[in-house]
């Protein structure tokens, strides 16, 4: 699967392009919240009145990489939550209003398929749609339909456009926060990961790739992937260098990790079994720029991207000189869903 | 309640902007004899069900024939008017 564009919003300024530049903000907050860009001129205003926030950015990922892009064949999402602010109100609402009548909008906007459908509406393609809601598997789930959709028409050229979105909503995050899913206490993103205590920060943002399986003027490609919810601590080391001989690869072939560290210290634990694998690779720890969120390997996929081609390199530790080929994305939420992505140019 | 006409056109202006998110709007932005389907506020058919929610949660009036929903949410005079008439909150 051949990388040919991608774009993000997120808690970073990855929607002008500053955060591949160099340009990288410091966070102080408990909520990591995306920084949206202008969407007037984007979506109709009649349509963007309704639209939650997951909506919104979707649409304004979705809507410029379509705009440069040929018409993609499908559209296939991934989202652990979708609308959730909106599916929350809409369920607030049932008990509010004693079952009586309901407000459609609400419910229209929290169907976690509601971005996909949407963004085909908007740009009047019909194809395939798919949005899967496999908690924080989902972007892998999406991943996964890509390459199958790929498989099913490997003598002909194909576009897919494949997205994550993950909104925060108020009601959820205090939920999760009593869960002990988020830290009590407030650190800067700078020394997240020496925090020494439990959770981490909360993020949010739409990630998105316009795939084809035409190599030509590629920026990069999805090799592998690997996911697995049924791991003990001790197997880490093993489901990894098991994913890399699959490959062909040893630990020295990849160039680059880029591991999903958060600062939580009842499960960063994983992370440091596998960088013992690799000794001193050069990393980037990416939960430092966009918090920690259901679909964030999406967000992941997109920075390896962005390294693949010389950009954001300062967020590189131990070799921001290195000019990454190969780069090896290992992440895992709660220390129960783990997944593993290759990316190379 | 507000019982007189002046000041419930504003209240329903308001609930008007709340319910459909018109949120770049003020109530004085909505002309009174303006068709709400129409060029000016560009509503849609999910709009009239958002209409119709709020005048039953607002007002108490619930409006079940379509074709009477067409004649009464035609502009803020006619819906205004019929909440005058109809209303039981």
């Amino acid at each position: 699967m051949y990388i040919k564009d991608l774009y993000a919003i997120s808690p970073q300024k990855t929607h002008d392009l500053s955060f591949e530049n160099g340009d990288w903000k410091v966070l102080n907050e408990y909520i990591y919240k995306a920084i949206e860009p202008s969407y007037q001129d984007l979506i109709p205003n009649a349509q963007l009145r309704r639209m939650g926030k997951a909506v919104r950015m979707g649409m304004g990922v979705s809507l410029p990489l379509l705009g440069r892009n040929p018409k993609p064949d499908g559209i296939i999402f991934g989202t652990a939550n979708g609308g959730l602010e909106d599916c929350i109100k809409f369920l607030n609402q049932i008990v509010e209003y004693n079952e009586g009548t309901l407000t459609p909008t609400n419910f229209v906007q929290s169907t976690p398929n509601a971005l996909a459908g949407q963004i085909a509406l908007l740009s009047e393609n019909m194809s395939y749609n798919v949005t899967h809601v496999n908690g924080s598997l989902a972007f892998e789930s999406a991943l996964l339909d890509a390459s199958l959709f790929f498989d099913e028409h490997a003598k002909e050229e194909k576009r897919l456009l494949l997205g994550a979105v993950e909104e925060i909503s108020d009601y959820n995050y205090n939920i999760d926060r009593l869960g002990e899913r988020f830290k009590k206490e407030l650190v800067s993103n700078e020394e997240l990961l020496d925090s020494e205590t439990g959770g981490s920060y909360c993020g949010e943002g739409s990630t998105q790739f316009y795939l084809s399986n035409n190599p030509e003027n590629s920026l990069a490609k999805f090799t592998a992937f690997k996911q697995s919810s049924h791991l003990f601590h001790d197997e880490i080391a093993e489901f990894v260098m098991r994913f890399l001989e699959e490959q062909n690869l040893t630990a020295s072939d990849i160039d680059c990790l880029l591991l999903g560290r958060n600062g939580d210290v009842t499960t960063d634990s994983w992370y440091q079994k596998v960088e013992q694998l690799f000794g001193e690779k050069p990393t980037v720890y990416f939960k430092k720029s966009v918090g920690e969120y259901r679909t964030v390997s999406a967000f992941a996929s997109y920075l390896a991207v962005r390294l693949l081609n010389g950009q954001a390199h300062y967020l590189i530790e131990n070799g921001a000189t290195v000019k990454p080929r190969t780069i090896l994305i290992y992440n895992h939420f709660d220390a129960v869903r783990h997944s593993l992505i290759l990316i190379q140019k | 309640m507000t019982t007189n006409r002046e000041e419930l056109i504003v209240e329903f202006k308001e609930h008007l902007i709340k319910y459909l998110n018109l949120l770049d709007l003020a109530p004085a932005d909505i002309q009174n004899d303006v068709p709400l389907f129409g060029e000016e506020l560009g509503l849609d058919s999910i709009d009239s069900v958002e209409l119709i929610v709020l005048l039953d949660r607002e007002y108490g009036i619930k409006i079940k024939n379509p074709t009477e929903g067409r004649q009464i949410l035609v502009d803020v005079n006619t819906i205004v008017d019929y909440i005058i008439a109809n209303r039981t909150k």
